[in-house]
């Protein structure tokens, strides 16, 4: 069972190598006969040493520090906000659900109003994250094993740590130095309970940004086959749409005192990022068909 | 190019050891030259431990240099049905193979360790 475990483990590591490289190291392995432990020491000792190869450069040191550092952190924010912003929802309707309500047409009527924000913010949040792990995996490809490692670490470190200590302050000491009257927090109970606080965000961050993330990373290491005018409208569209999170981000507004401009949601540049932040929806969409026209091609 | 490689400035850039060591063992396996069997040849001569890493990185320095050249050959089925990794040593590989031997010849005449073994002075 370890001796299994052992070569799986293997397995996962020399993933991490070229696949001519990944071949004959593991024929190398296979016929020098030693032990699980020790051909994971091997490949191991190989994959640090590729790695630390690739770190000697300068270039995937930018990378970390310009894109996946600060793509981690926003995500981190934002997921946060998205899971306190649906904690009041899902508590409403999962908490204080009253059986006489459901012949209510007010209920359903609140109901039918309230899935829809949820989702579509759910939905964005994917998109987002999506998106981010395309970029990663677009500026970072020689790097993308350890990028991969280190943006899942920053997602964790946001999630448990930096995101709500940044909403905190965000929550209590800028109102406060800008002069904003006290206004207390009327969902006070929702987060009373540790679901909502701590095990709600964690679920967010794991299924609506770190899978999504690392889904978009495999599209983006594979961005570089398409064909160059495809290649410039997604990274347009992908820098838009990173464009419309960083404004999102509460703080981002703040910083610029633009946050009460009168009609500043309402301009059309808006509803367009808005719809433009659906692009990996409609980017797997056109994959997916040109797929099957290349198989039916193929078979015919 | 790659002819003048070792030499910069009329200085010679020698060859680290364990890059010699595997000059050496690629040229006495000849066209069975492979990782795994450098690998044992290796360890049978300094009879220490020969970790794949530090072997797949030199290999990798060596071909940079242009000492080496590889490719992946055929499967086989002792491997597991994958292919390994073949190595030869070019004519410049030779030539640096040669001159460190020849410096490490030269520089050790005389020392007690090349005139009377297992004394010291």
């Amino acid at each position: 069972m370890i001796t299994r475990i052992f070569w799986r483990l293997v397995d996962i590591s020399s993933g991490m190598l070229d696949s001519a490289e990944r071949e004959a190291v593991r024929g190398d392995l296979s016929e020098s006969g030693g032990t699980g432990s020790q051909a994971l020491r091997e490949v191991l000792g190989l994959v640090i040493r590729r790695q630390a190869a690739l770190w000697a450069d300068w270039r995937p040191w930018l990378s970390l520090v310009s894109v996946v550092v600060p793509l981690g952190m926003l995500l981190s924010i934002i997921s946060r906000s998205t899971a306190d912003l649906s904690s009041v929802y899902i508590w409403m309707y999962a908490d204080n659900l009253d059986w006489d309500l459901l012949v209510s047409r007010g209920f359903w009527y609140e109901f039918a109003h309230c899935i829809p924000i949820v989702f579509m913010l759910y939905l964005t949040l994917v998109c987002w994250a999506w998106t981010a792990g395309f970029v990663v995996a677009y500026v970072s490809r020689r790097v993308i094993q350890a990028n991969r490692f280190l943006f899942c670490l920053m997602l964790l470190f946001g999630v448990l740590l930096a995101a709500p200590k940044y909403l905190e302050y965000y929550g209590h000491y800028v109102p406060r130095a800008l002069g904003l009257p006290f206004v207390p927090n009327l969902n006070a109970p929702v987060f009373a309970q540790a679901f909502y606080r701590v095990i709600l965000p964690l679920i967010v961050q794991a299924v609506l940004v770190a899978a999504p993330s690392l889904w978009g990373m495999r599209w983006g290491a594979k961005a570089t086959r398409l064909r160059p005018l495809v290649r410039l409208i997604a990274c347009i569209v992908a820098a838009a749409t990173l464009a419309s999170m960083v404004i999102q981000e509460p703080g981002f507004w703040l910083f610029l005192r633009a946050y009460w401009r009168p009609g500043i949601w309402q301009g059309w540049q808006m509803h367009l990022l808005q719809f433009v932040v659906y692009w990996p929806v409609m980017y797997l969409v056109a994959a997916a068909i040109r797929r099957r026209r290349y198989r039916k091609a193929v078979l015919a | 190019m790659t002819v003048d490689l070792y030499y910069y400035h009329n200085v010679v850039i020698m060859l680290g050891e364990f890059e010699y060591l595997i000059l050496t063992a690629a040229t006495r396996l000849g066209e069975d030259a492979y990782g795994a069997a450098i690998r044992r040849e290796v360890e049978n001569a300094t009879g220490s431990a020969c970790s794949i890493g530090a072997l797949y990185t030199t290999l990798d320095r060596l071909e940079a240099k242009g000492f080496i050249k590889t490719w992946m050959g055929d499967a086989t089925p002792q491997r597991g049905g994958r292919a390994k990794r073949m190595v030869q040593v070019t004519a410049n590989g030779v030539r640096a193979a040669t001159e460190f031997y020849a410096a490490v010849t030269q520089v050790s005449q005389g020392v007690s360790w090349t005139t009377s073994r297992g004394k010291t002075r």
